[in-house]
């Protein structure tokens, strides 16, 4: 894959300046890559980028700040850097960033589901791509599966498959789609009525089983170890096995995200029980893009519209001044 | 904890709608509440005393009252547990007059709420800690936004009290409305000969720093330490060299400026001292008209200026100052009247505004005092005079009375019979209001010995006939239709807050109304106070007043300034934002979000953490909302009690 090897040459020119390189490798079964971290130029070699480059590899970046790190970046990816450089949880001048024209990832779990007829997922033996077909051995027999039916959700409405900014791009850019997102994931949602919203979520959330995985693989939630969810001063989630407390932590998350969430999904793609976590946070979303004309990680100098004071906002006239 | 509950009456306020005693019974049982009772006035002063013998007695650790708004009572609630020896922070008050009782008929269900109002208090205290303010030095010095008869009246005031004063005037000169009135009621005095001494002895007063022609660009810190960035904007003039000649107003050659002062009656010249008293009579350019600033070619006035004082390079200088007290004195102005099509919305030139006619009869006006009216320079003989134009009117949002106006449309009918003679006033008034001292008895005089025919009723339209204009209108008295042939229509219009009155107010954190009038901190009983400490209100600002009512309200704020600033130190609030350093991550969202720049970043150990500046931090609590893993917490007001509030109001 020309791309690949562009992006390869890439790496390892940037390694010697950088602590290391953060892209994506081989994972543990074929059918999942893994985030991917190059410290010497022969690690460069198990590189990989495409549809299995699933993970945000932003979500590491604040972990070095103070170091220079380089970082490879999907579109998508690349909005989650450029809101941490406008939040200063990173620094611009400590990363080097480098980018590729994305064209869409995969959703593990939409295979899973197809195939599940056909054997266990730790029978898969071995999966290629090609012409927009994902071709999946299973148990010993090979499946074909159209790849725009079993790539992530997300990618669907991307409007952003370069980086919105890199250092190095390899290739060319690829030209956006044109779609807009029109939050058609929060239709139904929206249609229901306050209580029957309301039991929706508690019988989502009746599934959660308080592991935190959505929050620690957030790329924004850099409060970490100091999270309120594990406070008692402040004392806002109890310890309860309660699904309203388990539904305050989501509710507490999406939040703290308002207007600062970039719709990577990672929340949603590592959840184990399959809880669908993002719309809360497209919700909100969709409002700070309606109320402000906002949209997070797209430009370096803007700032959350609910992380600053302004006397007077732009785009909410409260005096006919 | 031993938590002791009062439950006032108010009289009847309360306890007319709300089951008392039975909020008292309800609260007994509450969690760590020893004593509950119900009480007749819980401020009075046997009210107060039976809480100071209660803790006593009962030997309580925190107070419950529940009562009014904390608005005005907290304070006097504070001080008396004090007087008991506790911390005059081991008390919270459950407001259940203005949320409860005063809102709900339904007695058992207003008991309930009662009851709930105050289970969240007892909540909410039992996290309570004591608090100790502390003392800061405070700055001897007081700002007066505003030179009008207001903020000069407080600015000598504050003087003569010993205080350093610092006069923020936006135009060139002080002297505000009053300096283009020509007399004054219910005297007839000539407005200049009583304003024009006072705006000489704030130039001479060695105390007062006068600042014109400058505006207010922000202002930070707090009660007794404020900063106050002074924009001074550039007259193209240096001030220091300025004699005040007026040759260079005599020798520019563009002589078609907007005369700001004469309200547009005449035109003036591009440099100009906008009227002989002026203070500081000092010349200054208006650049949008200036040859030399616009295109460059004249360049007059640098020649002839005897000192030379002109300087075309001049630009904006920011000058900071640190004052204890603020004093708002920024006034009025007149509403746009043009709304009105029924008066021709601005189009016919012989309808006038009262100011601009207060011009005409003035002899430091375009016309020295002769009246003329715009369109052709005659003598008008049939005037009408229209009251209302623009206050009591709902239909254009209008629906305040703007006080004065009844006032000065009787004063200019009869200043106008002393002009011209064989002159006939007509006013159309909807009602005369005329209260003041001497007030009533002037309106009469102007209808009874000057002869202004009173009528009482709207115009519906005016319209153009031949050289003069035809006013229709009703006399609702006599039952009918009239027509005047008006050779002068002169509209008293209403007053509004001064352009750019609100965005003053958030610079100093003040609360104003939908109209732009601050707010001041009680209708009642504080009139020239705000809810910020350290800013007062002098003036129209607060709300349209007269001439005595202004220079009252100036000697009222003076004297709360003087008051305020006669001790060395001030105690600050204690509930302020602090840090718990164990939690910071540093990610900054605090200090972007802080109003009042009270939080910055520090190092600790190597780590970014943030440090509340506590003299500074005004307690908003924007930071404590904003920080996702509530490092910042509001003393007083902590995610835990707030929580421990909210769980009591679920758990009923």
């Amino acid at each position: 894959m020309a791309i690949q090897e562009q992006l390869k040459k890439m790496i390892l020119d940037v390694l010697p300046d950088v602590d290391c390189v953060i892209g994506w490798g081989p994972g543990p079964d074929p059918l999942r890559g893994s985030p991917f971290f190059m410290r010497k130029p022969e690690d460069v070699e198990s590189f990989m980028a495409g549809p299995m480059a699933v993970q945000n590899p932003a979500l590491f970046l604040p972990e070095y700040k103070g170091k220079k790190v380089g970082v490879v970046v999907k579109g998508c990816d690349s909005r989650s850097v450029v809101q941490l450089i406008s939040e200063d949880l990173i620094k611009r001048e400590e990363v080097v960033i480098i980018g590729f024209p994305c064209d869409g990832v995969l959703d593990v779990a939409k295979v899973e589901n197809a195939l599940a007829s056909h054997g266990e997922p730790g029978e898969i033996t071995a999966v290629e791509f090609s012409g927009g077909e994902v071709k999946v051995t299973l148990a010993g027999n090979t499946h074909s599966l159209k790849f725009d039916d079993v790539k992530a959700d997300k990618c669907g409405r991307c409007a952003v498959p370069n980086a919105v900014m890199s250092d190095f791009f390899a290739g060319i850019a690829r030209e956006a789609s044109g779609v807009k997102d029109d939050y058609e994931d929060l239709a139904a949602l929206e249609k229901m009525s306050l209580e029957e919203r309301f039991a929706f979520w508690e019988n989502e959330m009746s599934r959660c089983l308080r592991c935190y995985a959505c929050r620690n693989a957030c790329p924004m939630c850099v409060c970490r170890d100091h999270c309120v969810a594990s406070s008692r001063i402040p004392h806002w989630i109890s310890q309860a096995d309660s699904t309203r407390d388990k539904l305050m932590f989501q509710v507490i998350h999406a939040v703290h995200l308002a207007g600062r969430c970039t719709g990577c999904g990672e929340c949603q793609r590592v959840c184990p029980v399959g809880i669908p976590v993002l719309l809360l946070k497209r919700t909100l979303s969709k409002g700070v893009t309606e109320l402000f004309d906002y949209a997070a990680g797209m430009d370096t100098e803007s700032k959350p519209p609910l992380l600053t004071f302004q006397v007077e906002e732009a785009t909410i006239k409260e005096r006919n001044w | 904890m031993r938590i002791g509950v009062f439950i006032c009456h108010c009289g009847s306020n309360i306890a007319g709608t709300v089951d008392v005693a039975q909020v008292a019974a309800n609260a007994a049982k509450m969690p760590d509440v020893a004593f509950a009772v119900d009480t007749m006035y819980a401020c009075s002063e046997p009210g107060q005393q039976a809480i100071e013998e209660a803790v006593k007695q009962h030997k309580l650790t925190g107070v419950v009252v529940a009562s009014c708004s904390p608005r005005m009572h907290e304070p006097t609630f504070r001080r008396a547990v004090e007087r008991a020896g506790l911390n005059r922070y081991m008390i919270e008050m459950a407001n259940i007059r203005e949320q409860v009782s005063w809102i709900g008929k339904d007695k058992e269900a207003n008991t309930r709420k009662a009851t709930d109002l105050v289970h969240m208090a007892v909540e909410k205290l039992r996290l309570n800690r004591v608090l100790i303010p502390k003392q800061i030095p405070v700055t001897r010095k007081v700002l007066v936004v505003g030179g009008g008869v207001a903020g000069i009246q407080a600015a000598l005031d504050c003087a003569e009290g010993g205080m350093e004063v610092v006069m923020v005037e936006r135009e060139p000169s002080i002297g505000g409305k009053m300096s283009k009135l020509d007399k004054t009621f219910p005297t007839i005095d000539c407005s200049s000969c009583v304003l024009g001494p006072k705006m000489v002895d704030v130039a001479q007063n060695d105390h007062i720093d006068l600042f014109t022609y400058s505006e207010v660009e922000s202002i930070t810190g707090y009660v007794g330490n404020f900063e106050v960035t002074i924009r001074k904007k550039a007259p193209y003039v240096d001030w220091e060299k300025c004699t005040g000649c007026g040759i260079c107003t005599e020798k520019c050659p563009n002589k078609k400026s907007f005369d700001r002062h004469n309200e547009g009656m005449g035109t003036t010249t591009s440099i100009n001292i906008p009227f002989p008293q002026a203070i500081p009579k000092k010349a200054t350019i208006n650049a949008a008209t200036c040859r030399k600033l616009v295109d460059g070619k004249c360049g007059v006035c640098a020649k002839v200026c005897p000192s030379g004082a002109i300087n075309y390079e001049q630009e904006d200088e920011l000058v900071t100052v640190k004052v204890g007290a603020v004093v708002a004195a920024t006034g009025y102005d007149f509403m746009d009247w043009t709304v009105y099509r029924e008066y021709g919305a601005g189009r016919y030139k012989d309808v006038i505004t009262s100011l601009q006619y207060e011009r005409l009869l003035s002899a430091s006006g375009p016309t020295e005092g002769h009246i003329k009216r715009p369109s052709d320079g005659k003598e008008p003989k049939n005037i009408v005079f229209i009251q209302c134009v623009g206050s009591r009117d709902v239909s254009i949002g209008r629906p305040y009375c703007s006080g004065f106006c009844c006032m000065y449309t009787a004063k200019q009918a009869i200043l106008t019979k002393d002009h011209i003679p064989d002159s006939q006033s007509y006013v159309f008034y909807m009602d005369i209001r005329s209260p003041g001292k001497a007030y009533d008895e002037f309106t009469r005089r102007a209808q009874e010995e000057y002869g202004a025919q009173y009528l009482r009723g709207r115009v519906s339209t005016i319209v153009p006939l031949g050289d003069k204009l035809l006013v229709r209108g009703a006399d609702t008295l006599a039952g009918q239709q009239v027509e005047i042939e008006a050779d002068l229509v002169v509209l008293a219009v209403g007053g509004e807050a001064a352009h750019g009155a609100p965005q003053l107010a958030e610079k100093l954190r003040i609360s104003y109304d939908s109209y732009g009038f601050f707010m001041e901190g009680h209708v009642k009983l504080k009139p020239v106070e705000t809810n910020t400490a350290g800013v007062f209100l002098a003036g129209a600002c607060q709300g349209l007043k007269d001439i005595p009512a202004s220079v009252a309200q100036g000697s009222a704020a003076a004297a709360k300034a003087l008051g305020l600033l006669s001790k060395d130190t001030l105690e600050s609030d204690p509930q302020t934002a602090s840090v718990d350093l164990k939690r910071c991550v540093g990610c900054g969202k605090c200090w972007n979000v802080c109003p009042f720049g009270a939080i910055r970043e520090m190092d600790m150990r190597g780590q970014i953490k943030a440090e509340v500046l506590e003299a500074v931090c005004q307690g908003c609590g924007l930071c404590n909302a904003t920080c996702p893993q509530g490092a910042i917490q509001l003393s007083h007001f902590t995610d835990n009690q707030v929580l421990a509030e909210v769980e009591a109001l679920c758990r009923c």
